[in-house]
């Protein structure tokens, strides 16, 4: 099976740069033949580059420790949902999977777009084959998944699955990321089609849209399930550590958030049309980048892979893609120019441009502060890093001027909005806002973070209150339906709309829940049997300390009672795991704290098992109690179902 | 109205850059070695630091009375220094393992009030250590 995935590697290899030479031919010479023929060899090459992640899983799943990446990241005890998982856990399997979910678009693109975008395609189909081809070219080359264990003895079992990755979310978790990551390969195919055929009209923009869409989608509900993870696993309670490998994922994120937001004036008024172009190329290029500062262990991270000769190849890339997209730029820079300007401050196009300026700051901030290390030590030659205080000190107040933009947003009217109208529009969510504020400080809201952001959300959430209201309104007097048929018919008349306003409500959800973290209190505390720690109006007291031995690992378990104002409310067990114990070598035997977590919507438990000093049963251990965290997911889900309403086909004219 | 709009992204730029700038300023945690170190941190007392080496063998002593302090000793190339954390360790900390401490020194011992273990390197461990039990040449 390995051989037969490294062979069928080779030949997509081989496949694709023919592709490239096809679509090259054809562009040249207008002859059919060759494209249709490199539309066949492109669907070939991510045919074989599916068999060949099935057969990595099929070695992974017959535990054949002869290659080496199964002796590596599995062992006989991986369950199989864990053997799955394995494709990503490591370097090479991770960067053919990269490749896997790339094919998978391809072939989406390629079978959809068949026999439309005639003068595009050619260059899409290049563009892609030049992706794969980097990524052939390295799971060839530099990190090939198939290459035989170098052991001149027998491995009767693999190393095993870090335990860390083997749990729910990290199965769904890279793959979701990835689906964001790869997927903006597409818009970003069609922005270099759209360059070089100079193809400028908005079609190229229509049909990218639901992609980006999508791809936005991914991507950002990836970067939430990382943030689930590591607050469920990690155990240093949070779900956010300005970590590098996080702010990359953050980067593309941002700049593809503000170039959803300019399509719009682009499909409206035809203007930016540069302006969102840069916007892809850049979306594009730091997702390599990001996949550079993954790989390349630059700066440190709980992320890196190890240091690998992957970074110089992956820096290449980013410098390749730079060129290729500030040539294209400049030369059909003639064809980008808006033929329309701008009227006003108060606009919705010039709300637009604003929240483009805002999320592009807020994608620099995040790219100096990850990046500061190594440039320091360019130019300075110590390496200074910043550290995630750097990044709230900076990042919060802008992204409160964004939370204030996406209220205003909706109240502003194309071209020019008049004053009457302004103030009319604004009183009233400021208004309210200013109540929930009062209400809040009574209830013991305090600080001026929390209290300017628990302005802006209150005034977000009214604006878009009422905006539904209104609409609701509309509908109930001219077709006299009832409030939920005219809210339903509302939303589907105008999906994309209607859905961008629930995932607005989303974000402010979430910002709702970071308000929480101000008000974060922690403990740590060493207790022997029924001794107890007193934290906000919680007594928590250690029941009994036990030891049980697992299938795959070794615990001590903690039983916690947790009592609010003297009622029992909930136990919390936490343990400290220890994995590989039979393992003679004890530095292969790996610890592991296991959390346990008591979750309500006001506040969660959050206890971390830290030691245990078995000859005197002391445990030590520490105490969060995390506010609102709760919001924050459920903000996600907001985002979730307002993306996937926005994305939602119209239902196609022929069945009417 | 474009040549307004100009000016106020460009000022807007400038205001980030200058925010930056600030940002950076407050936040600056120089990543030091022992020897740098020693210079630096009589310039600047109460200035934090970020420090990386290994564990020293033998050197982990958890305090008799308070589990939660533990004391031990950097090695960073033949170079030594104490390092105290008053915290729940991490569970990849033991003697031997490469880790980065942040924090203040006062000349003899370097008060940590954050302590990051490198383990990702440490997972893809030697394939020999998967061949338990069979014959090893």
């Amino acid at each position: 099976m390995p051989i037969f995935g490294d062979l069928t590697l080779s030949i997509s290899l081989g496949l694709s740069l023919i592709t490239i030479v096809l679509s090259i031919i054809y562009i040249v010479t207008k002859d059919k033949r060759f494209f249709f023929t490199s539309e066949r060899t492109i669907l070939s090459v991510c045919f074989l580059v599916f068999l060949s992640t099935f057969s990595l899983f099929s070695s992974l799943l017959n535990s054949d420790f002869n290659v080496d990446y199964v002796a590596r990241y599995s062992s006989i005890e991986t369950p199989i949902i864990y053997k799955f998982t394995a494709i990503w856990a490591g370097q090479s399997g991770s960067l053919l999977f990269w490749l896997f979910i790339l094919s998978g678009y391809v072939a989406l693109v390629v079978i959809q777009n068949k026999n439309k975008h005639q003068k595009l395609m050619p260059f899409v189909i290049i563009t892609l084959s030049s992706i794969q081809l980097f990524f052939l070219i390295l799971v060839n080359f530099v990190a090939n998944p198939f290459i035989p264990a170098e052991a001149n003895f027998v491995i009767e079992n693999g190393l095993g699955l870090n335990p860390l990755l083997q749990n729910p979310t990290m199965a769904i978790h890279p793959p979701i990321l990835y689906l964001g990551y790869v997927g903006f390969s597409v818009p970003f195919a069609f922005a270099i089609a759209a360059l070089c055929s100079k193809e400028l009209n908005t079609s190229w923009l229509q049909t990218i849209r639901r992609w980006t869409l999508f791809t936005w989608l991914a991507l950002g509900i990836g970067i939430l399930l990382g943030g689930w993870w590591a607050y469920n696993e990690l155990g240093w309670g949070g779900y956010w550590a300005w970590d590098p490998v996080e702010n990359a994922s953050l980067m593309p994120w941002l700049t593809a958030t503000a170039f959803i937001h300019s399509i719009i004036i682009q499909e409206k008024k035809n203007m930016l049309k540069m302006w969102n172009m840069i916007l892809i190329l850049i979306t594009f290029t730091l997702c390599i980048f990001g996949t550079f500062l993954t790989r390349s262990g630059i700066v440190s991270s709980v992320h890196s892979f190890t240091a690998s000769s992957l970074g110089p190849i992956f820096l290449a890339f980013v410098f390749l893609i730079l060129f290729v997209c500030i040539y294209l730029l400049i030369t059909r820079s003639k064809y980008l120019k808006s033929e329309k300007k701008l009227e006003s401050f108060a606009s919705r196009e010039s709300g637009f441009l604003f929240n483009n300026v805002i999320f592009v700051s807020i994608c620099f901030a995040v790219f100096w502060g990850t990046m500061f290390p190594v440039f320091s030590e360019a130019f300075t030659g110590s390496q200074i890093t910043v550290g995630p205080p750097f990044f709230n000190q900076i990042i919060i107040p802008i992204s409160l001027i964004l939370l204030f933009l996406s209220g205003i947003g909706p109240l502003l009217a194309w071209r020019k909005t008049s004053k009457e109208s302004l103030v009319r529009n604004f009183s009233i969510p400021s208004i309210l806002g200013l109540v929930v504020v009062l209400i809040g400080i009574l209830m013991g809201l305090i600080g001026l973070y929390p209290i300017i952001t628990t302005f802006l959300c209150a005034f977000v959430f009214f604006t878009i209150v009422i905006e539904f209201w209104r609409g609701i309104k509309v509908r109930n007097n001219k077709y006299n339906e009832n409030i939920m048929i005219a809210l339903l018919n509302m939303i589907n008349k105008n999906r994309s709309r209607y859905g961008g306003y629930i995932v607005h409500l989303g974000i402010v959800i979430m910002f709702i829940g970071f308000i929480g973290k101000a008000f974060d209190i922690e403990k740590e505390s060493s207790l022997r049997i029924g001794e107890s720690i007193f934290l906000s109006n919680y007594k928590i007291t250690l029941l009994n300390l036990r030891e049980s031995e697992r299938p795959n690992h070794y615990a001590w378990i903690a039983d916690l009672e947790v009592e609010k104002d003297g009622k029992i409310i909930s136990t919390l067990v936490p343990e400290k795991r220890v994995y590989f114990h039979k393992n003679e070598t004890p530095d292969r035997r790996q610890p592991h704290s296991e959390l346990s977590i008591f979750s309500t919507w006001r506040e969660d438990i959050y206890s971390i098992f830290g030691g245990i000093d078995t000859e005197k049963d002391l445990l030590s251990i520490k105490i969060m109690i995390n506010r609102l965290v709760k919001l924050v997911w459920l903000g996600g889900y907001f985002v979730l179902f307002g993306t996937v309403i926005a994305l939602w086909p119209k239902k196609s004219l022929k069945r009417i | 109205m474009n040549k307004k709009f100009s000016i106020v992204i460009i000022v807007f730029s400038l205001l980030l850059i200058i925010w930056l700038g600030m940002g950076v300023g407050d936040n600056e945690l120089p990543y030091v070695t022992i020897d740098e170190l020693s210079e630096d941190y009589s310039n600047k007392p109460g200035k934090r630091f970020r420090i990386g080496g290994i564990v020293y063998q033998g050197s982990v002593i958890v305090d008799e009375k308070d589990p939660l302090l533990t004391n031990f000793i950097l090695e960073q190339e033949k170079k030594f220094m104490k390092v105290s954390y008053h915290q729940i360790l991490p569970d990849m900390f033991k003697d031997g393992s490469e880790v980065i401490v942040e924090g203040i020194f006062d000349g003899e011992v370097f008060f940590a009030d954050n302590l990051m273990t490198k383990c990702a390197s440490k997972y893809e461990g030697d394939l020999r250590d998967a061949a338990q039990g069979s014959e090893k040449i």
